[in-house]
């Protein structure tokens, strides 16, 4: 049997893909991360000023991280599957 | 040379061509049967060998196809009659002089002596036929001619053998009878029935493959027959497959030049006899309105697009999604009507693309942690012929292990690097390059790859790195006192 053939006969016997996320669930994702991304965001900027950014830079690297998530979630759902 | 290396290297399943010494004459053909199913761009050839072995073990046949036929072969085939499995062939060398190459067909199992065994060997030409007269004009038939050797070359001497060449309409203009076989035949060298012309059969026709008996008696025949269908080619193809994990999406996307390669049109096109043509259903027979293609069951988002933009005058009838790998799976149809009807000699541009579910496709082994994908090579357009191939499979990004195995050998093979919608350091892109696809060539590529868990969150991070340098930006520029002050005026 030729190497096409059992490479074949192999990708038959496999189990199919399957994504960490699944897809159906993806555009509720985006919207929940997103609006939490805004929420943190709008609250992070209205912090009261101090020359130590104490509170805020927690707050912004756990908005960028949902919303770095969350945009991915959002290119998937409208079509643009990165 | 190229060229002849390049048609044989495009159509052998297994490329050893070592150069064996010459065939010892261990076979007799009992019976020859080529029929030549003639069509516009593809023309299918079968050729039956009834072979009876002359000497103990016999396991290598060998055969000789002339050049110009081999030229125009772009997909080749030997198997025992009745069974699935091909046949290795090799290609072995040209004899001296005779403008013809030998092709060694392993057998299975040796032969022993006075064994019978039949051999089909199956060809596809394509650009064999042309069309004559050259031009037509919109109301006018399509004819076009087809020329062949009259003799099916063979190393060792035959019984009998015929050719019949078979045509779809039962309208033949004109064949060519042949001359100086009165050697071999005692009837009529060429006979006609409804729209098959026989050449045959001619008896006890020895080894052919001399200068001898090719300057004695080898003659070319042209066959002008009528032709009902429009003759397809696409100029150019180039297929994109993008994988994508995060989306579980197979996107294909095919970038089509389409050719009506039938006679070109003879004066303008009249768009009042068109319509009066198809309104009482009399269109002529090079003019292309309209064509079917067959998409993977399952698909969604498909788009019809050219340079102008959507082409809104389509159908299509998606067939519900199946699991991999079972066969007789029902596929969506799609009828897919051009901006304007092709005429001969005109082209058309388009875009045809669509997703598919990555779980049609894909699939993952656990053990190894390797992801196979298959993505066909072509989805088939009745009847064309594709002269120009580009496939590429863009894996996801950081792809890892990067392996593939193709149907057939392609042209060239190359991986570079492709970057579009949030990728960093870009996706491993493999582009294969195939000339002179057939219908017998839509089977699918087989792309093995790795993607590390880290490679799968480059994307968010990437992002989340754009966002966080907004963040910073704002929090700095918060920072920073824009306002102006009033400065106290100085006392002199």
């Amino acid at each position: 049997m030729s190497e096409y053939e059992s490479v074949q006969a192999l990708h038959h016997s496999l189990p199919p893909f399957q994504p960490l996320i699944s897809v159906e669930l993806l555009p509720y994702i985006a919207l929940i991360l997103l609006a939490s991304t805004f929420v943190l965001a709008f609250y992070s900027s209205t912090i009261p000023k101090t020359t130590i950014p104490g509170k805020e830079v927690p707050l912004a690297v756990i908005a960028s991280v949902l919303g770095g998530f969350g945009v991915v979630a959002l290119f998937c759902t409208v079509g643009v599957y990165v | 040379m190229l060229r002849l290396w390049n048609a044989i290297s495009c159509l052998l399943l297994a490329s050893a061509a070592a150069a064996s010494p010459a065939y010892s004459l261990s076979f007799e053909n009992t019976a020859i049967v080529r029929t030549v199913d003639l069509g516009g761009s593809l023309v299918h050839v079968t050729t039956t060998f009834a072979v009876k072995a002359l000497k103990e073990a016999a396991s290598v046949y060998t055969i000789t196809l002339p050049e110009d036929e081999i030229f125009n072969t772009s997909w080749l085939e030997v198997k025992v009659k009745g069974t699935h499995q091909p046949l290795t062939v090799t290609y072995n060398g040209a004899p001296v002089d005779s403008k013809s190459h030998n092709l060694d067909v392993s057998l299975e199992k040796p032969l022993a002596a006075g064994a019978n065994i039949n051999l089909v060997l199956e060809t596809v030409q394509t650009h064999a036929t042309w069309p004559w007269p050259q031009k037509a004009a919109q109301d006018e038939d399509q004819s076009l001619k087809y020329e062949t050797s009259l003799f099916v070359l063979s190393p060792y001497s035959t019984s009998v053998q015929r050719t019949k060449l078979k045509s779809s309409s039962p309208r033949i203009i004109s064949y060519t009878t042949p001359e100086n076989v009165e050697a071999f035949t005692q009837e009529n060298p060429v006979t006609k029935s409804g729209a098959t012309v026989t050449y045959g059969p001619y008896n006890n026709v020895p080894s052919s493959t001399n200068q001898e008996f090719l300057q004695e008696h080898q003659q070319h025949v042209v066959l002008h027959y009528n032709y009902d269908y429009p003759v397809l080619e696409i100029l150019k193809l180039k297929r994109a497959a993008e994988i994508s994990h995060w989306g579980a999406n197979l996107n294909i996307q095919d970038d089509i030049v389409l050719h009506n390669a039938g006679p070109e049109l003879k004066g303008q096109f009249s768009r009042l006899q068109h319509q009066t043509q198809s309104f009482y259903g009399r269109g002529a027979p090079h003019v292309l309105p309209l064509f079917t293609v067959h998409l993977p069951p399952g698909i969604r988002n498909t788009y019809y697009i050219d340079q102008i933009g959507n082409v809104s005058t389509s159908h299509l009838r998606v067939a519900p999604s199946v699991a991999r790998g079972l066969k007789n799976t029902q596929s969506s149809v799609m009828e897919l009507k051009p901006r304007y009807p092709i005429m001969g000699g005109w082209n058309y541009t388009y875009t045809l693309g669509w997703d598919a579910p990555l779980g049609d496709s894909g699939s993952y082994d656990s053990k190894t942690g390797k992801y196979i994908v298959s993505v066909p090579v072509m989805t088939e357009v009745p009847g064309a012929v594709v002269n120009d191939a580009e496939i590429s499979i863009i894996l996801p990004e950081g792809a890892t292990d990067v392996d593939y195995v193709a149907p057939f050998t392609a042209l060239s093979n190359e991986i570079s690097t492709h970057v579009t919608y949030l990728d960093t350091v870009g996706r491993p892109m493999v582009t294969f390059k195939y000339k002179n696809l057939t219908n017998k060539h839509a089977k699918p590529i087989y792309v093995s790859y790795r993607v590390p868990v880290f490679a799968h969150l480059r994307k968010p991070l990437a992002v989340s790195t754009v966002l966080l340098t907004l963040f910073t930006f704002a929090m700095v520029v918060r920072r920073v006192d824009l306002t102006i002050h009033k400065t106290p005026s100085k006392k002199m």
